[in-house]
């Protein structure tokens, strides 16, 4: 400002009272505020990535044009519209239409209850919970799997957003949608244009927990491995957190192996077999990381391999019925083994277990379940899951609506129980005894305290795996914890190779402008000028009088008649 | 069109200063120089009280009306007449009639007063998207200004130029251009102590502006009447 541009020229020895001056300027001056924006929230952007060269997702970022919400007149041009869609208002049928016919749009932004912001219960029922959760996750499939050329993002309600709303309803009810012409509110995101993430990186996390091996014993000891793959993919990158697909896996397999570090701290109590825990990356994309992660073993590691349970899925609301899937037939005897030992002590925790095979086709790249990774490298294993059908691909990866209030501690504690319980009993050769090595209330019980503030971290946390850099936090902060209860962590870094390119830009910040028309410019253009020459002549008037006023007008025509 | 929006804001805050300029007798006189030293001394005055409300003012907390605050700023606000004083007295004018002298005064006067106090605001805040009324009623209240500063530079010309006033109207002259110069403190009083939203200030300051300006008209007429 000119003012303290003089002032410092002026007074530079006064220091002290220059600051005074600028902040009383401020102050005395017609305070302007120099916010420009009517409202600005975080607004996250819906995935774009190509698979097998298609492309799909949300192809734009940038967004620069007028909202309207769902009541505008039909027939009405939005191909420089962004449809704003709270959750409670969504017409599925109507966006699919809008998709699959291609019609042209300028954005769509959809507005989320504060019930799936992770930790915010809000208070709706349990059943408007749910049903909010199936619609969303019906549109997350749906927005998935759509090429769509134009910005999607979604953002939570918040009261700013909700005036907002309300207005343009009111204005579209009116029959004025906004466009150039008549004013409305703007949306502007002014982020650039998104570019490849190049090479992804997924990191696999391994942890080893030593058995006892008697003196002079020279074979490799069993090894029992659990897994639970950590990353998800959902429809908004930034907002997927997946607490139950795999929060609870993870969270499940964390607390594991703090209760056998805890017996394996002693010898006393050292099983007689090694343990591999696994936290693998590049789940939803058929389990590479997986895949590398058992290629790089060595040939004898893998050859001792017992059998293998993999975690995925085990928080949610299930109805005391949890699946064992399987791809080797039921006969087989290990896998019988490995059933009867899970039923015994379900039996005893008052959960039912099931079992259920699905064959694995070679030729078919699709690799629904963990376990098909380890039965493919011909090692027993079986996925614990409380899914009952083999998801497809990119469902059950931990999406939108897949949030923290779906989760329930209680049920991921049962679950522990039960898994830990039968491996202790396998590796110390309990099976079928009646034997509480985990009860509650002893030193060796399930932590409640510790499942539950997994689960919150994992609920705030977004791991979907290309935008996990390297040395991401999270990713040392799992290595860390797993190194607390293991003798040897190693992390393996690999690339996601194949057919999933990704795209950056996964959040921004909205700003919403109220704007007037151009018509009110030029409006107030027209009244300026007119004032102005009203001004003029009444000047002119006055001071020189109403003759002087005349002759400024007499001299055209006198011109004119000259020319002519 | 934002730009636009800038654009007519603009001409409406400085726009009547031009006019005024060249539709009176004041371009004819070429008074331009005296106008230009006008807005360099009101520059001036502003440094001074500045640096005096720097000195002895307190900043306050909250946004109401402290009347000891107040009572200050419009004695500092006094400082606005001095310069005014000088600017009338103490420079030295071409041969210009009186008449057209105050007018010039006032004019620099008010235009130095638009430009400091209201083009950065209107550069940094009417460019954005964001559409608000604030700059459409600054610029009516830019208008407002000239008007007073007019009313004021007459009045004070009378006070200080004319020595054969009428004995009855000096009262009337030394009240009115109290009323004039006190009128920023009178309208911060309406803003924070009775809490009138702008618009309604603007509105109030227009009023009193053309009210000002025709009793400072009749008055100057008056006084003009014994001379002529």
């Amino acid at each position: 400002m000119a003012f303290s541009k003089n002032s410092g020229a002026g007074h530079r020895g006064l220091q002290e009272s220059m600051y005074s001056v600028i902040s009383l300027v401020f102050i005395l001056v017609a305070c302007v505020e120099l916010c420009d924006a009517a409202a600005a929230l975080n607004v996250y952007r819906l995935i774009q990535y190509d698979m097998s060269g298609s492309a799909f997702g949300s192809r734009f970022a940038a967004l620069n044009h007028h909202a309207a919400s769902l009541h505008f007149p039909s027939g009405a041009d939005l191909s420089r519209t962004v449809l704003i869609i709270p959750l409670s208002e969504l017409n599925i049928t109507f966006v699919r239409e809008y998709i699959n016919q291609k019609k042209p749009l300028g954005g769509l932004l959809f507005l989320l209850p504060e019930v799936f912001n992770s930790g915010n219960g809000g208070n709706k029922q349990v059943h408007e919970k749910e049903k909010l959760k199936n619609l969303l996750a019906e549109l997350e499939r749906l927005l998935i799997h759509a090429n769509l050329p134009y910005p999607v993002y979604f953002a939570f309600e918040n009261d700013e957003i909700d005036t907002v709303l309300a207005d343009i309803k009111k204005n579209d009810a009116i029959g004025q949608p906004a466009t150039a012409t008549t004013g409305g509110y703007k949306l502007v995101i002014p982020t650039p244009e998104p570019k490849k993430v190049a090479s992804p990186t997924i990191t696999n996390i391994q942890g080893w927990l030593s058995g006892l091996k008697a003196d002079g014993d020279t074979n490799q000891l069993p090894t029992i491995a659990i897994v639970a793959s950590y990353d998800t993919f959902g429809a908004a990158p930034a907002l997927s957190v997946g607490s139950d697909s795999n929060g609870s896996g993870i969270v499940a397999l964390l607390e594991i192996a703090r209760l056998f570090s805890l017996l394996y701290s002693n010898p006393k109590t050292r099983g007689k077999y090694n343990l591999l825990f696994g936290l693998t990356s590049g789940g939803p994309y058929n389990y590479n990381g997986t895949q590398k992660w058992l290629r790089s073993f060595d040939q004898r590691l893998r050859e001792s391999i017992d059998y293998a349970i993999c975690l995925n899925s085990i928080g949610g609301s299930w109805d005391n019925e949890l699946w064992i899937h399987v791809s080797k037939p039921p006969e087989n005897a290990y896998i019988k083994q490995i059933f009867e030992g899970f039923s015994n002590v379900a039996e005893e925790l008052d959960i039912k277990v099931g079992l259920k095979h699905k064959k694995i086709n070679i030729s078919n790249p699709r690799v629904a379940w963990e376990h098909e990774q380890f039965s493919r490298l011909r090692v027993t294993a079986a996925t614990l899951s409380e899914i009952p059908v083999a998801p497809e691909l990119l469902e059950s990866t931990g999406g939108l609506f897949d949030s923290r209030q779906f989760v329930n501690e209680t049920v991921i504690t049962r679950g522990v129980k039960l898994v830990a319980e039968s491996l202790a009993r396998h590796i110390y050769g309990h099976q079928g005894k009646n034997v509480q090595i985990f009860a509650d209330g002893g030193s060796l019980a399930v932590n409640p305290a510790y499942v539950q503030s997994w689960l919150d971290l994992l609920s705030r946390t977004p791991r979907v795996a290309p935008f996990l850099s390297k040395n991401d936090p999270f990713v040392m902060s799992l290595k860390k914890e797993l190194a607390d209860h293991t003798d040897e962590v190693n992390l393996q870094h690999e690339t996601l190779e194949g057919m999933f390119t990704f795209y950056d830009s996964t959040s921004a910040i909205l700003n919403i402008y109220q704007v007037a028309s151009v018509t009110f410019d030029l409006l107030l253009l027209l009244a300026l000028g007119s004032y102005l020459i009203v001004l003029f002549c009444f000047l002119v008037i006055t001071t020189r009088g109403l003759d002087d006023l005349i002759s400024l007008f007499r001299r055209p025509p006198s011109r004119k008649v000259k020319t002519a | 069109m934002t730009m636009f929006h800038f654009f007519n804001c603009a001409i409406l805050t400085f726009g009547p200063h031009a006019v005024y300029y060249s539709a009176t007798p004041l371009s004819e006189y070429d008074t331009l120089g005296t106008s230009v030293k006008a807005a360099l001394v009101y520059l001036g005055t502003a440094l001074v009280k500045l640096v005096c409300l720097a000195t002895f003012l307190q900043v306050s907390e909250n946004d109401g009306f402290d009347p000891y605050q107040e009572l200050l700023k419009a004695l500092i606000g006094f400082i606005d007449v001095a310069g005014l004083y000088f600017a009338l007295t103490q420079l030295t004018h071409r041969n210009i009639s009186q008449n057209h002298k105050f007018q010039a005064v006032g004019l620099g006067w008010a235009f130095a007063d638009s430009v400091l106090h209201r083009l950065a605001p209107l550069w940094m805040g009417a460019r954005g998207l964001e559409f608000t009324w604030e700059y459409i009623l600054q610029g009516l209240e830019a208008n407002a200004n000239l008007v007073l500063s007019i009313s004021l530079a007459a009045l004070a010309s009378l006070i200080w130029l004319r020595k054969n006033k009428p004995k009855t109207l000096i009262p009337i002259i030394y009240a009115c251009a109290g009323i004039v110069a006190t009128m920023p403190s009178i309208t911060s009083y309406l803003r924070r102590g009775l809490g009138w939203y702008f618009p309604k200030v603007v509105g109030f300051e227009l009023f009193t502006s053309l009210v000002m300006a025709f009793i400072s008209w009749q008055l100057f007429s008056a006084c003009q009447r014994p001379s002529a």
